[in-house]
């Protein structure tokens, strides 16, 4: 054992000069950071900060005693995970052991922190996902009822949420369910303007082109806040709330990039098919949903995935409009006085947070690719 | 496509037509509706625009701004020279944009120029063939790409910069760099008043000769150019040199000389670059990746080291593939300056905003800053499709 960890470190880290110096430069520095944040983490940081502001930070300013909504949220949303996680890993043990650790933890801090009826319901939450999870996986028609399924639960969280006003929501609820709405949104009309760029009609590729290429090289925050403004000019007399604007915003932005995303999977369907479809009299509409769109949707799957991570991290930029994401509510935590000092325990605390999610939407973005990889050999 | 089916199928000439005709309405019909929706919009907010007594018009531009920007400058005229002055409250809105556009560009050509190296750094790092570094470099790159831009541009501002120690009690590092919670200063180069035209002269020769060696062929004439480029740095130098460096100095509220960048200049610049270094190192590695492995095998067998390899082999190639994606990831990285809003770095978008909360004219400065956007995007590809087409076109012709 003790001669197998030498080889090891002699082949990984010393193997020639110059890796011998990295390592002598990099080991020391490591060891010094590491044993400094454990430090901190363990002794010096006052994680009570936390846990008092946990509400706020998961749903701002929603009412108390209307909390079972973002609870029943919760629960609908890690159905959905579990379910789209269905579709792309096999439930074997180990994964299976690491998700319901993973769970198990959570379930165990929030009743920690919060309480033992938050515990139990983020328990029952995460159990919900796990057997949605197996459940998709199992049975052929449950797979078949994803994707209906996901809309429905979008349709669901928001005539669940809604009822206490747009203007409450707020914090790490907001930012998943901004997400959520805004990824669903942006596929059809990608999809349609990725269709128009493709087009053989002359003025309607030249709009979309000049539309998509308009909004990729202007900044997202540019296009949400003028969305924002213009909305209430064009119709003066509905007041629509900031959030719906704010989705609108995102989801014409968005747009033009799963445009581009769906373009490269159109291209990537063999010309033949397309000729062979026409050469059996089908008319463009049939050969475009029955032919291509199928087959270029299957390619752009891991992209489309991956800029769901986009989307999460662009949800950030909703402080511009006035609302209280994940980030802006850490924020006004630091801004009360008593928590001045707790800028690190917060901030930690966010990036644990989005990094957990970002890595999540990677790592099935990945799975994804070499599932679908695999099935097209 | 008629042509298709005239091909393949008889089509009476009457019907013939009748598709032509068809497909040409089709167009008028989608150019119609387009034209129709844009009118629309643009008499709706004309109408409510109205309604609150607004009309649109760029007029405001040349008003007095009456705002203050904590840095920025802006093109003026000095008598017939043209010069940039900082901003100051009487200038106009426009050049309030000026000055904002310059602090975006200020900070998009340094983060582009960090980027690029640190992110080759961290990029030839994945593949390192030690393991410690390999994995810290894949660490970085993870934690960098799966948590928002935003969090990371915050957390440099508030839990980093605005934590540096007091500019009294800043340690000077390197003898130049003072790193203070008022700003980070660095040494630069002054000029000096008392030196004649000739040394000026002769720095500008060594200048041109410098630029010389890298463009001319030949070892003789590059060594010849090489030793009156010396010969002229030292003859300037005998007759006083016309530069000089100019470290700061740390005073009670900040430094004295050198180039100062502001708490908020340098907390978007390190978050950028730290941010675009992960694009970039996913980017170059996998350009590295793509390359055939016989290439490493090639040049081991030749006796190269791994080292000498990368150099010499390896990046060069590099390059040409990564052009049109580093490209994309510049124009991102100029987008991502928007965000100095959030810590209240005046960029272009923070200045539309203020402006446009001062004169109320939201619609009119989007129409500018979008505008500016699409054309610095627009820069940025054709100066990297320019340089793409001359490193490949050299290639081809080799």
């Amino acid at each position: 054992m003790n001669a197998a960890a030498l080889r090891w470190a002699h082949r990984n880290l010393f193997a020639k000069p110059f890796d011998t110096a990295l390592s002598l430069i990099v080991i020391p520095v490591l060891a010094w950071v590491l044993y400094a944040f454990a430090v901190w983490v363990l002794a010096e940081a006052r994680w009570e900060v936390i846990g008092g502001s946990l509400k706020v930070l998961m749903t701002g300013i929603y009412p108390a005693e209307q909390l079972w909504r973002a609870w029943f949220a919760l629960a609908m949303l890690c159905a959905m995970f579990g379910a789209g996680l269905g579709l792309s890993v096999r439930p074997g043990r180990t994964a299976l052991t690491v998700v319901a650790l993973a769970g198990a933890v959570v379930a165990a801090s929030a009743a920690a922190v919060v309480g033992a009826g938050a515990g139990a319901l983020t328990a029952g939450s995460a159990a919900l996902g796990i057997a949605a999870w197996v459940g998709v996986h199992r049975s052929a028609s449950a797979r078949r009822l994803v994707l209906p399924g996901l809309l429905a639960g979008v349709v669901a969280i928001f005539a669940v949420l809604s009822p206490p006003g747009f203007e409450l929501w707020g914090g790490l609820l907001l930012s998943v369910v901004l997400t959520i709405t805004v990824s669903i949104l942006t596929v059809p009309f990608g999809i349609l303007l990725a269709l128009g760029r493709q087009s053989r009609i002359a003025s309607l590729r030249v709009i979309c082109t000049a539309y998509i290429e308009t909004m990729r090289s202007v900044p997202l925050i540019l296009v949400v806040y003028w969305i924002w403004i213009i909305v209430p000019l064009l119709a003066p007399d509905a007041s629509i709330p900031s959030l719906l604007r704010g989705m609108a915003g995102y989801a014409l932005f968005f747009a033009a990039y799963v445009a581009e995303y769906v373009r490269s999977g159109l291209q990537a369907v063999p010309k033949g098919q397309v000729e062979a479809a026409r050469s059996l009299g089908m008319s463009s509409w049939t050969v475009n949903v029955d032919i291509v769109l199928p087959q270029a949707l299957r390619v752009v799957v891991p992209s489309l995935v991956g800029q769901i991570l986009d989307i999460f991290n662009g949800a950030t930029l909703v402080f511009i409009i006035g609302l209280t994401d994940f980030l802006r509510a850490g924020q006004m935590i630091l801004a009360d006085p008593q928590n001045s000092g707790r800028t690190y325990e917060i901030y930690v605390f966010l990036f644990a947070v989005y990094f957990a999610i970002g890595g999540a939407i990677t790592f099935a973005s990945r799975r994804l690719e070499a599932h679908l990889a695999r099935g097209s050999r | 496509m008629t042509m298709q089916i005239a091909q393949t199928h008889y089509i009476a000439p009457t019907r013939r037509r009748f598709l032509v005709a068809s497909r040409w309405l089709l167009q008028a019909a989608i150019v119609a509706v387009v034209a129709g929706l844009a009118i629309w919009l643009a008499l709706a907010v004309r109408d409510a625009l109205g309604r609150k007594g607004i009309q649109f018009s760029f007029g405001y531009l040349s008003n007095a701004a009456n705002i203050s920007l904590s840095e920025g400058l802006v093109p003026s005229l000095d008598g017939v020279w043209p010069i940039l002055e900082p901003f100051s409250p009487s200038h106009s809105n426009a050049q309030a944009l000026v000055a904002g556009l310059w602090n975006s560009l200020k900070v998009a050509l340094s983060a582009i120029a960090l980027c690029t190296v640190f992110g080759t750094l961290v990029g030839i790092g994945r593949l390192s063939t030690n393991w410690l570094v390999r994995n810290l470099s894949f660490a970085l790159v993870e934690c960098v790409r799966n948590t928002p831009l935003l969090i990371q541009i915050v957390f440099w501002y508030f839990a980093v910069v605005l934590r540096f120690p007091p500019a009294n009690a800043a340690s000077n590092w390197f003898g130049g760099l003072i790193a203070s919670r008022s700003g980070v200063f660095l040494p630069g180069l002054a000029i000096s008043e008392d030196v004649g035209l000739a040394s000026w002269a002769l720095l500008a020769a060594a200048v041109a000769s410098a630029i010389a060696v890298l463009v001319v062929g030949g070892m003789r004439r590059k060594l010849t150019i090489l030793a009156v480029a010396i010969g002229a740095l030292s003859a300037a130098g005998a007759l006083g040199f016309p530069l000089s460096f100019d470290l700061p100095v740390a005073t009670r509220f900040g430094a004295r000389g050198g180039i100062a960048l502001s708490p908020e200049m340098t907390a978007i610049l390190l978050a950028i670059t730290v941010n675009s270094s992960a694009y970039v190192a996913e980017i170059v590695r996998g350009a590295i990746d793509s390359l055939p492995k016989g290439q490493w095998e090639a040049a081991a067998s030749l006796g190269l080291s791994r080292p000498d390899t990368l150099r010499d082999i390896i990046l060069p190639q590099v390059f040409r593939i990564v052009l049109p994606s580093l490209a994309n990831r510049y124009i991102s990285l100029t987008k991502d300056t928007s965000l100095g809003i959030a810590i209240g770095f005046p960029d272009l978008f923070n200045v539309y905003g203020t402006v446009s909360n001062q004169t109320g004219r939201n619609l009119e400065g989007v129409v500018i800053v979008m505008l500016v956007y699409l054309a610095l995007s627009w820069i940025i590809s054709v100066c990297v499709n320019a340089l793409n087409a001359r490193i490949n076109g050299q290639g081809e012709t080799r």
